[in-house]
């Protein structure tokens, strides 16, 4: 009915998605090799408005937000050292490749331990690949070399959770992997928490004009048009 | 609707095993053997939000795990004990319960029982049984690296051998500093090339400067967590307000 009513809760869904996703990556601020997500907020298309009366057009207006595709923020973060044997990070840009039974997928996590089969596998027990596709055997003393895992380029990285990684490799990646370090978390707790505040203040604004419309509505349905002392 | 709350709620849960593990790591920080436990977080599986059609996901937070141990040597500290013993690299010995099961441990502090037996602190039977004939004390047994144990004057009494797994990361801990094998991680088997030292004790392999580091993270993402459930609250009661 009122438009306005609308342009504010769709504003008010969007910040209540982005922080959704805000406190996902709070969650996650300690997940190796994790990336933080970000969604683009476009306007919806504008509407024209007319004089009723002459019918010229006086101007457009905006009617509302819609929140757009997400997309992952893929930036390469700093190494932790950790001193395990199994522990790998790779610095720059590629992932490592994991045959899961949905497939291969990919993950920048390094965290890796020795199946019952002496292969190198990742926590959920995956095998971890070589570049040519095939899995890593441990050596007897319960290391692997750096060099022996194979980092893929992965263009199209979807984040699918349990820190893989669909899409299709075009080749050998950029990156070298190094042992005894595991890559951080991409979360940023500062900005986290700047967006926090500034999604919860933008709803809070939303709801305010939700409720200035809607004592314009009140008015409007009860006080304009009516008589002197009737109502 | 809730899902950044429950979100957030999964990270603390997520925190809290990274506590209990670094807890235990503190408190195992001089135990002989004893190796850090190696905590594995991920995220959890991402949903579409219902917004006309396009691709906005969710995720719903983090998940924690013990993925195993961390096998880095801890130090080789000498001692004047002549049965103590450490084991450099992979590998561990094996010693024989009184109930007659087989356990592995990285504890090389050994002593004598009653018959001259080699056995662990808490009794348990060095695994082959190492004997000391009457007559010999411990400063007069040599044990070399590849674990033949000799008596002055070269009288062989036999050899420790070390075994390991293919996957120790899934050893069961039963205390004690003692670990059974299971299905994930593969018999034990004779490990070729194992070194030990005599009259050493290998360290607990716990920093506890990286622990205490690891502490205040965990303390620092636990309470922002809260703070990002406090915000979701916030947002539910201002919604539930809109119109009063």
């Amino acid at each position: 009915m009122d438009l306005g009513l609308f342009i504010a809760a769709s504003g008010m869904v969007a910040s209540q998605t982005r922080q959704d996703q805000l406190s996902n990556d709070l969650a996650n601020a300690s997940t190796p090799g994790y990336k933080p997500d970000a969604t683009p907020v476009h306007s919806f298309g504008e509407m024209l408005l007319d004089n009723t009366v002459t019918g010229q057009p006086i101007g457009s207006l905006s009617t509302g937000v819609s929140l757009g595709k997400t997309y992952t923020d893929m930036t390469p973060a700093g190494m932790q050292t950790t001193n395990e044997p199994l522990d790998f990070g790779i610095v720059g840009t590629g992932f490592f490749a994991v045959q899961t039974p949905q497939g291969v997928r990919y993950t920048r996590d390094g965290q890796f331990t020795t199946s019952q089969q002496g292969l190198l596998v990742d926590g959920a027990g995956d095998n971890v690949l070589a570049q040519s596709g095939a899995p890593i055997t441990v050596g007897a003393n319960g290391t692997v070399a750096a060099g022996s895992l194979g980092v893929f380029n992965v263009p199209t990285a979807v984040k699918q959770g349990e820190n893989l990684f669909a899409g299709t490799a075009t080749g050998q990646g950029q990156g070298t992997v190094r042992q005894g370090v595991l890559e951080e978390s991409g979360v940023d707790p500062s900005t986290v928490m700047v967006e926090m505040i500034s999604s919860l203040r933008s709803f809070q604004s939303g709801q305010q004009a939700i409720q200035a419309i809607n004592q314009t509505l009140q008015a409007a349905s009860s006080q304009v048009g009516s008589l002197n002392g009737n109502s | 609707m809730f899902e950044g709350m429950y979100a957030a709620a999964a990270g603390m849960s997520a925190q809290q095993q990274q506590l209990a593990a670094i807890s235990n790591d503190l408190a195992n920080s001089s135990t002989t053997g004893y190796k850090s436990e190696r905590v594995g977080f991920r995220d959890l599986l991402y949903s579409e939000v219902n917004q006309a059609g396009t691709a906005t996901t969710v995720g719903a937070g983090a998940a924690a795990e013990v993925l195993g141990r961390n096998q880095s040597q801890g130090a080789i500290q000498g001692t004047d004990n002549p049965l103590d013993l450490a084991i450099e690299g992979a590998g561990y010995f094996t010693v024989k319960r009184p109930n007659g099961s087989v356990a592995l441990t990285r504890d090389g502090a050994f002593e004598l029982n009653g018959r001259g037996q080699l056995t662990t602190s808490e009794g348990d039977l060095l695994d082959p049984p190492i004997t000391l004939p009457a007559g010999v004390s411990p400063s007069d047994v040599t044990i070399n690296s590849d674990g033949t144990v000799t008596a002055a004057g070269g009288r062989a009494l036999g050899r420790i051998t070390l075994v390991n797994v293919s996957s120790p990361d899934h050893l069961l801990a039963d205390g004690g500093s003692l670990f059974s094998t299971t299905a994930a991680s593969g018999p034990a088997r004779a490990l070729a090339g194992g070194a030990i030292h005599q009259s050493a004790l290998e360290a607990s392999n716990v920093n506890t400067s990286t622990e205490m580091v690891q502490l205040v993270d965990t303390q620092r993402s636990y309470q922002l967590e809260s703070s990002a459930i406090q915000t979701e609250n916030q947002m539910m009661s201002i919604a539930n307000q809109l119109v009063s």
